[in-house]
């Protein structure tokens, strides 16, 4: 009996779907990044693409990585958004500037900076009560070691590392090499990276942990940078890292066929500061994603209206 | 091997645990005929009556073991020349690079079938008003299984539109009814196969074991390559992988048609095909319904993970949740899920006809509330209107069903009896129209309006925060954290990953054999090199000893707390919907606050596992207890025993094959946890896959995921045996 309803059902939807209006620009699959701020990128491109150039967008949610890669290269999805050559492992093998074949092509700089490096909450460093007032800079590590010792870790301090190996940080070398006397420790995802951080947040307990910037962790938790080392290639992992200057990718094919695609997300830039109210607005205040672009892009016609392909 | 999923057997009783005990005896069958050769009852050693062979065995091997480790610890690493010699993940990456290039266009072309009606019935039910899709679902919930199924379909459709995630749930929604449907049928006509060829189901069974115990993960890894990202590569990925409950249960449902039904119908002289269709098929329809149910369940754990691929839906919402660490918000979409699931599940079970309730009542017939209470006054009074408003509107359903049927009749010869055994049919297609229409004039019959919506994100947020705040809960966390690792993790871990190959390889041989057969003694044997030679050696053992501990505390736990529902109805009452929602919660979303509150270590990621896999443990302790004949209390009282003697004694004993049997199903369970608990920090083989999801790395997945369904069949058929020799030293 279902089926029959079900068919009865879709019957009159067909009549319904058949009178929808085709799109002028065509259809295009794009690469949502599953963190807010990249998230936050894809939807400005993609509101300016359905409203004002007759694209018909389909937003594809999924981890970035090189599953995704994979996908761009294929063809399966045409563009992604805010791309960070530190922790992409595909990109020496499919963009040309990295050395790669040109399976995946860089478009331009996005225009967000990427910065990493190890936090502490700030009532850490400051405050009366302060236990560890001198933790701003990796000189002083040792010396604040036996805050952070653990069940697991034994004499040496929990350090909050890289979430997953493939990204290639590298953080028990790096304190092997700077002589710190702390075990870093790989908490496997992202999600449970950030919420051991709040978790400890909320008790007020010590902690070091890896971060970057711009991120929503900082709208939600007050945390002071400890300075590492100068970036260098030379002495890493025994140094902080590079700056991240992210980037906007698509697959080749598609960028042929659609020149003014690629022109608007040739000459989009979002730099941190734009970006960072934006993601205060949806982690930290609780609203809608979309409703926080499109008042965005109401508040600041003059900048996007520059972006559009001429 | 078991079916993984077991979350049926969670709602109708017997008769789904017996088709799962039925499968396992079908399965292995090889085993069973030399166990019996086991000489594990004979009790060489023992004192005041009990038989103490087996303590005494595992006492001496744990003194060498320790003996063993204090002079030869981590001085034996697996030779790496031979790791070197065996690049088993490069392999399979340099298959998948030929087959990508050899078999793409093959691969596409068929994933366009499923893309077609998928994509028709995402737009369908998205463009549909809501209010049509509560009726197309709550008909039939109504038609099939009474008012008690309709009003929880009712309710669990409404959720989706009360927590704001309408359009998610007819995505995963579509994307559930067109794989499922596809699943089904495939895998329906290979179990049709497989009951008539040996030989074929000889060749099919290690593939069907194989793919029940490959970790879901690693069905996305070949799909982003084979069939690209989104919602049709997710619907292919499950497709294959929820085939095989729906193969081996067609299989098995036809070869267990009676022989005396089969002779009668030869002696008529039925074809071969007619014996197959007409006889063995409609006869094995309530075990096809069944294999179709736990497609759906398998499906629906699939289609949360599709999110790694794109796969859209009610899986998105809870990533994308979890990814902001907002608890509330995970919980609305994982309750939404464990809606649908119950949905699937009660109606299929109810449209497949094996529900059907054979008992007479002597009183009023309840439809709301439990028939138990049916003497009872009050519980009469509220049925009485129910059941008039009920009998008022099947009359009119009658009447109309009439109505329409008597002309057709005339034009159509023999849809009547369509009409008739469906009095539901003509009432419930003449509301849809009236409702479809008046959506068009009602905008809040057309979308679900925001005034009805009802968030529950913000008390459990506040729950959630309050527990990870309160100093004293935080205290026992931090209690049974520092236990579990300090006493139990840690040892196992150092001991396990310590002790020289050889020794552990040859002595998990020796406990197969004594367990089982020395055939499968030597098939772990070769497992393990297996395992050695693809460099997976020590987080093997890591992966064993978690689960072995968590497997330890699902018994510590689920043994009393089954005993206690056993003996307490109002325990049972509360354990049952709470066990039923965890096998059916997706995962994800009680990992943050157990992040939450255990903090991230290899403890928070066994607590996980525990959560996942002490249901079976609970429930097959209380089903082992309460199946045991009345007589027992009655015979042990007059002999003077007390009732914990009782218990202890001979109960305990007496339901011990049904307890081994959940400490089977928990073992399995912890197993298929092993990849998701990497979200948390676990370690070992479930890391290895999870890394390779997110590094798309199809050799380095497929590798450890071999490794799990070794360390699975493993320690599934080590159970099983002592769940069989249990039963034989009772005399079962």
């Amino acid at each position: 009996m279902k089926q029959t309803l079900t068919s009865v059902a879709g019957a009159l939807a067909l009549a319904i779907t058949v009178s929808t209006p085709a799109s002028a620009g065509g259809l295009v699959n794009s690469a949502v990044n599953d963190w807010t701020g990249g998230a936050v990128m894809c939807e400005i491109v993609h509101q300016i693409l359905e409203n004002e150039m007759d694209f018909k967008v389909k937003r594809i949610v999924m981890p970035s990585g090189p599953g995704r890669d994979e996908a761009i290269r294929a063809g399966d999805l045409d563009y992604g958004c805010e791309l960070w050559p530190s922790y992409s492992t595909t990109i020496q093998k499919y963009v040309t500037e990295f050395g790669g074949d040109g399976s995946m092509l860089k478009v331009a700089d996005a225009g967000v900076i990427g910065v990493s490096s190890y936090y502490v909450p700030r009532y850490m460093v400051e405050g009366d009560n302060a236990p560890a007032p001198d933790l701003k800079s990796w000189e002083n590590m040792n010396q604040y070691a036996d805050l952070f010792k653990t069940l697991e870790t034994g004499d040496k301090g929990r350090l909050l590392g890289c979430p997953a190996a493939s990204w290639q940080c590298e953080d028990n070398k790096r304190m092997e090499l700077l002589g710190l006397n702390y075990e870093a420790v790989e908490l496997g995802s992202e999600a449970a990276h950030w919420a051991e951080m709040q978790a400890a947040y909320k008790r007020q307990e010590p902690f070091i942990a890896y971060a970057w910037e711009p991120h929503w962790i900082h709208a939600a938790l007050d945390l002071v940078k400890v300075e590492l080392p100068a970036h260098s290639d030379d002495k890493w992992p025994a140094t902080g890292w590079a700056e991240d200057v992210t980037f906007n990718y698509a697959n080749p094919e598609f960028a042929e066929k659609n020149p003014e695609v690629i022109e608007l997300l040739n000459n989009f830039r979002l730099t941190n500061e734009m970006q960072a109210p934006m993601i205060l607005e949806v982690d930290v205040d609780g609203k809608d994603m979309e409703e926080v672009v499109a008042a965005w892009l109401d508040n600041n016609e003059d900048t996007w209206k520059a972006w559009m392909p001429k | 091997m078991r079916l993984r999923n077991n979350n049926a057997a969670t709602y109708h009783g017997f008769d789904y645990r017996k088709a799962n005990l039925t499968i396992t005896a079908a399965a292995d069958n090889s085993a069973d005929a030399s166990i019996n050769k086991v000489p594990l009852n004979k009790g060489l050693v023992s004192f005041r009556g009990y038989n103490l062979t087996i303590p005494v065995f595992i006492a001496i091997g744990v003194l060498i073991s320790l003996a063993v480790y204090s002079l030869a610890a981590n001085r034996f690493p697996f030779p790496q020349m031979v790791i070197d010699a065996f690049p088993f993940a490069d392999w399979i990456n340099d298959g998948r690079v030929w087959l990508e290039a050899n078999l793409k266009t093959y691969t596409r072309a068929v994933a366009e079938v499923v893309k077609v009606p998928l994509e028709w019935l995402e737009e369908t039910l998205w463009t549909l008003p809501w209010t049509v899709v509560l009726l197309l679902l709550v008909i039939p919930a109504l038609a099939y299984g009474g008012l008690k199924l309709g009003l929880l379909t009712f309710f669990g459709v409404l959720f989706w539109g009360m927590v704001d995630m309408w359009y998610e749930a007819m995505s995963t929604l579509s994307l559930m009814a067109v794989s499922v449907a596809f699943s089904a049928i495939l895998g329906v006509m290979l179990g049709i196969i497989a009951s008539q060829s040996d030989r074929f189901d000889a060749f099919i069974k290690p593939i069907l074991d194989t793919m029940q115990t490959m970790p879901a993960f690693v069905y996305l890894i070949p799909a982003i390559f084979f069939f690209g990202v989104g919602a049709t590569p997710a619907a292919m990925a499950i497709i294959i992988y929820a085939l095989p409950p729906a193969v081996r249960l067609t299989n098995l449902g036809i070869r267990q048609v009676p022989a005396t039904m089969v002779e009668a119908a030869q002696s008529f002289g039925s074809s071969r095909l007619q014996m197959l269709f007409k006889v063995k098929l409609p006869q094995a329809l309530p075990s096809i319904m069944l294999g179709v149910n736990q497609c759906i369940m398998m499906g629906l754990g699939l289609a949360v993970l599709a999110v790694f691929i794109g796969g859209g839906g009610l899986g998105e919402q809870i990533w994308k949740a979890l990814t902001r660490l907002k608890v509330g918000w995970a919980f609305e979409g994982g309750i939404s899920i464990v809606f649908m699931a119950i949905i699937f599940d009660r109606l299929s079970y109810a449209i497949s006809g094996v529900a059907k309730d054979q008992t007479r009542h002597v009183g009023p017939l309840f439809r709301l509330l439990p028939q138990k209470w049916d003497q009872n006054s009050l519980a009469k009074a509220i049925e009485r209107p129910i059941g008039a408003l009920c009998d008022l509107f099947n009359n009119i359903g009658a009447k109309l069903t009439s109505l329409v049927a008597t002309p057709l009749r005339f034009i159509v010869p023999g849809i009547a009896n369509v009409f008739s055994n469906r009095p539901l049919l003509i009432p419930g297609l003449l509301i849809l129209i009236a409702v479809y229409f008046l959506a068009t004039q009602f905008k809040w019959m057309n979308s679900y309006p925001r005034e009805l919506e009802f968030s529950i994100r913000e008390p459990i947020d506040f729950a959630i925060n309050w527990l990870t705040v309160n100093p004293t809960f935080i205290g026992i966390t931090k209690g049974i954290r520092s236990i579990v690792f300090l006493y139990f993790l840690d040892p196992l871990d150092s001991f396990l990953t310590g002790l020289p190959w050889w020794y552990v390889m040859g002595l998990l041989g020796l406990i197969v054999w004594k367990s089982t057969t020395m055939r499968f003694a030597v098939v772990t044997t070769t497992f393990l090199v297996f395992l050695a030679a693809a460099g997976l050696w020590e987080i093997s053992m890591f992966t064993l000893a978690g689960t072995s501990v968590s497997v330890a505390i699902c018994m510590l736990l689920g043994v009393p707390l089954g005993i206690l529902a056993a003996y307490f109805k109002p325990v049972d009452s509360v354990l049952r919907p709470i066990l039923d929602a965890m096998q059916t919660l997706p995962a994800f979303v009680y990992l943050i606050p157990a992040l939450f509150f255990f903090g991230g270590n290899k403890t928070t990621a066994v607590i996980a596992t525990v959560i996942y896999a002490i249901p079976p443990v609970i429930r097959l302790t209380t089903l082992g207890l309460r199946q045991l004949p009345t007589e027992v209390n009655e015979v042990a009282g007059s002999f003077g025993s007390g009732p914990l003697q009782t218990l202890l004694k001979v109960k305990l004993p007496m339901a011990s094959p049904s307890i081994m049997l959940g400490l089977n199903q928990a073992v399995v369970f912890a197993l298929a946890m092993q990849a998701i608990t990497p979200l948390v920090a676990g370690l070992g083989l479930g890391k290895e896959v999870y890394d390779a999801m997110s590094t798309a790395d199809m050799g380095k997945g497929l590798t450890a995921g071999i490794g799990i369904v070794l360390l699975t069949i493993l320690l599934d058929r080590l159970t099983q045996g002592w769940t069989q020799n249990q039963q034989k030293a009772l005399g079962l």
